[in-house]
């Protein structure tokens, strides 16, 4: 039995998560008025439709490409020495040190709570037609599976292979990667839960909601 | 080979959009030509050799760090600040973009495209305008739609006319063949022997089409089995007006996914094999056809014309690559322009790209030899060509006048990544006659070092068993 006051202690003993934002592509790189120590906020809205603090503006190709934070933070380093120059892809801007989230927490414990399919190889990872139809009309948490059904289409070297799900019947609860992005070896797909240990996932996300305090 | 004119090669720089082995060959050739290069790389092939390389023989701007090589604004940024003049775009991603092409020439910061005009790429790169254009010439194609199919009961309708014209025919087994327009290189390419089994083939191909090509258009046509596999290697200069051909190729030992694995050339030899067919007659007819087809389009870089021949020896149009073809090298080995023998087609393709005359004609342009190229992939033959992903421990090859390696695996090991294909290498080899030819690449195979090993420790797979075992079939039909 998973001992949810033992996970959120450890998680407690470190909650912070540092964010390296780097540069999505080349381009020349204008920092917008930031420092060390300062607050940042991430996303925002019903839908993240708000973006979160402007860091810097990636100029390629004429094309000005704002950078936002990601997540809410406090700014631990910027690398001015790149301002006004070109960069590569990948290249780090800005370090943000992050407070964890009730979601972020949540989703810690619950991978140590759900059963976790894996990737059996680095590949993108792509529901069947018919599990994606049911996942969209359904409500979360109530796309059940079972051992051996043909659960995703993997994809990589041009090469398409179905591949069937193997573990305990249950329902999809979360669900790791996203369409079109590679996912490494052994990374989790999805997250499954058994119907009948519902109410217990039920009672760590209680949990967490309760005794998770989040920074303002 | 006229010697190219040094001062305006030497005013280039050329963009070198690929990588891997064709990236390594295409900043050799500039190396040769005295051309500087750029050089890209996106953080899965930091190991390969190709980025050592730039960073070896390049000097300021040699490389740069991408997110993708399929991103035409990282291209043109990065040619941009490195002074670009050209993009050399290899085979693959925009080798046959025309939309690629025409930015390239046409933004405010013009550059060359280092292979035919946008407009040739439009027309020849769509294999239904190459259809329409072929039959207008007389020139043999293979029966079916000549237009992309969008519409289910139409699919369905066009291949109940090819089953019945097989028929009539009197082909006992006939086949249809279902293709995504918009693929290529054997992807997206099934075939069904019954009008029942039509409609679910349809609907995977449509949605493979849909989700690899962002284009659900379809093509039917006869599956012609028993065939020869063909290519007549062309090249012409920037007035498109006396193209060339550099021969022809055997291309028909493939994997179950219709990929190239072994390539021959030329494309028969009746001096060792027996054709139901006058085979030579056959070459020179595929030879005279893409020719006609090149200068009605005025045809100004290199391209290949595929082709389909019958044990009948009837051949059939296919397609046209507007490219470099990864199996340019062994057209290029039996070649020879005014008797010299170092003949590099992406060499020429970058001379006359940026605007020198060819410099020869068809009558100095002779063949010597046969050869041979071989595709080592990391690859489960026996378990339907299924890639295999590891790490390369040792790759090595004993050395030979007659054998021609490229490979992007550095001598360290190397992780394939699983972004492309795990192509490892080609080897070409060389031999004045097929029985020598054949023996000379066994030895290169038996040879050849080749070991890795996958996350789960298991020894890596490859196709050298494979490529072994077919080397005595070459060029049978």
């Amino acid at each position: 039995m998973l001992n949810i006051s033992d996970l959120l202690e450890q998680i407690k003993q470190t909650p912070y998560r540092e964010i390296v934002v780097s540069t999505p592509h080349t381009g020349v790189v204008n920092f917008a008025s930031i420092k060390s120590g300062d607050a940042v906020h991430g996303p925002e809205g019903q839908w993240k439709e708000r973006p979160g603090t402007k860091l810097a503006t990636l100029t390629r190709e004429r094309n000005p490409k704002p950078i936002f934070a990601p997540e809410k933070g406090v700014i631990d380093t910027v690398h001015m020495e790149y301002e006004n120059t070109f960069v590569e892809c990948g290249c780090p801007l800005v370090t943000i040190k992050h407070h964890l989230t009730r979601e972020e927490v949540e989703s810690i414990i619950l991978k140590q709570a759900l059963y976790l399919f894996r990737a059996p190889e680095r590949a993108k990872y792509y529901f069947t037609p018919e599990i994606a139809a049911k996942l969209r009309a359904s409500d979360p948490g109530s796309v059940v599976i079972h051992d051996g059904q043909e659960l995703f289409i993997m994809s990589r070297m041009k090469r398409e292979l179905p591949l069937y799900y193997s573990g305990p019947e249950g329902v999809i609860y979360a669900t790791y990667f996203k369409t079109n992005e590679n996912v490494d070896t052994d990374a989790p797909l999805i997250g499954v839960c058994p119907q009948e240990e519902l109410p217990n996932i039920k009672e760590v996300i209680m949990r967490v909601q309760t005794e998770w305090q989040e920074n303002a | 080979m006229e010697t190219p004119s040094e001062t305006s090669l030497h005013d280039h720089r050329v963009l070198v959009g690929n990588r891997g082995e064709i990236a390594i060959r295409i900043m050799q050739a500039c190396c040769k030509l005295g051309i500087p290069f750029t050089a890209i790389y996106t953080p899965e092939d930091r190991e390969s050799a190709h980025v050592r390389f730039a960073l070896d023989h390049g000097k300021e701007h040699a490389l740069y760090r991408v997110s993708s090589y399929h991103d035409a604004n990282e291209l043109m940024a990065v040619a941009d600040i490195s002074g670009c003049t050209s993009v050399h775009p290899g085979y693959g991603f925009f080798a046959e973009d025309f939309r690629f092409a025409r930015r390239v020439t046409k933004r405010d910061r013009k550059m060359i495209f280092l292979g035919p005009s946008w407009k040739i790429i439009r027309e020849l790169g769509d294999k239904i305008n190459t259809k329409r254009l072929a039959r207008s010439l007389g020139v043999p194609t293979v029966p079916g739609s000549d237009r992309p199919i969008y519409d289910e009961m139409e699919a369905e309708n066009i291949a109940e006319d090819v089953f019945d014209f097989q028929l009539q025919q009197g082909i006992e087994h006939p086949l249809v063949l279902i293709k995504a327009s918009a693929g290529g290189g054997g992807m997206g390419i099934e075939e069904v022997d019954d009008i029942d089994q039509f409609r679910s083939v349809y609907r995977r191909i449509r949605n493979y089409a849909a989700r690899q090509f962002k284009d659900e258009g379809v093509l039917i046509e006869q599956r012609v089995t028993d065939f020869n596999h063909l290519e007549v290697q062309i090249i012409g200069d920037r007035s498109g007006k006396n193209p060339v051909h550099f021969g022809t190729r055997n291309c028909s030992i493939q994997s179950t996914g219709r990929q190239k694995r072994l390539e021959v050339a030329p494309g028969f030899d009746p001096t060792v094999n027996e054709y139901s067919f006058d085979s030579d007659k056959v070459l020179e007819s595929i030879v005279q056809y893409s020719l006609t087809m090149a200068r009605e389009v005025g045809y100004d870089s290199v391209g290949t014309w595929e082709w389909i021949v019958t044990r009948k020896g009837d051949p059939f149009l296919m397609e046209v690559n507007t490219r470099i073809q990864v199996e340019n090298g062994v057209s290029a080995r039996i070649a020879r322009i005014k008797g010299r023998d170092d003949v590099d087609l992406i060499a020429e393709q970058i001379r006359t790209g940026l605007g020198e005359p060819l410099g020869y004609t068809q009558e100095d342009i002779t063949f010597d030899g046969v050869a041979l190229e071989y595709r080592l992939i990391a690859e489960a033959p026996d378990n339907n060509f299924t890639p295999w992903v590891g790490t390369i421990d040792r790759l090595r090859w004993k050395e030979h006048p007659w054998l021609s390696v490229y490979t992007q695996v550095p001598k360290a090991a190397y992780s394939i990544p699983t972004e492309f294909d795990p192509n490892l290498a080609l080897a070409i080899v060389w031999a004045p006659n097929l029985n020598e030819l054949k023996e000379r690449g066994l030895t290169f195979l038996n040879e050849l070092v080749l070991q890795g090993h996958n996350a789960a420790g298991e020894p890596m797979e490859n196709n050298i068993a494979y490529l072994k075992e077919k080397t005595g079939q070459i060029l049978k039909f």
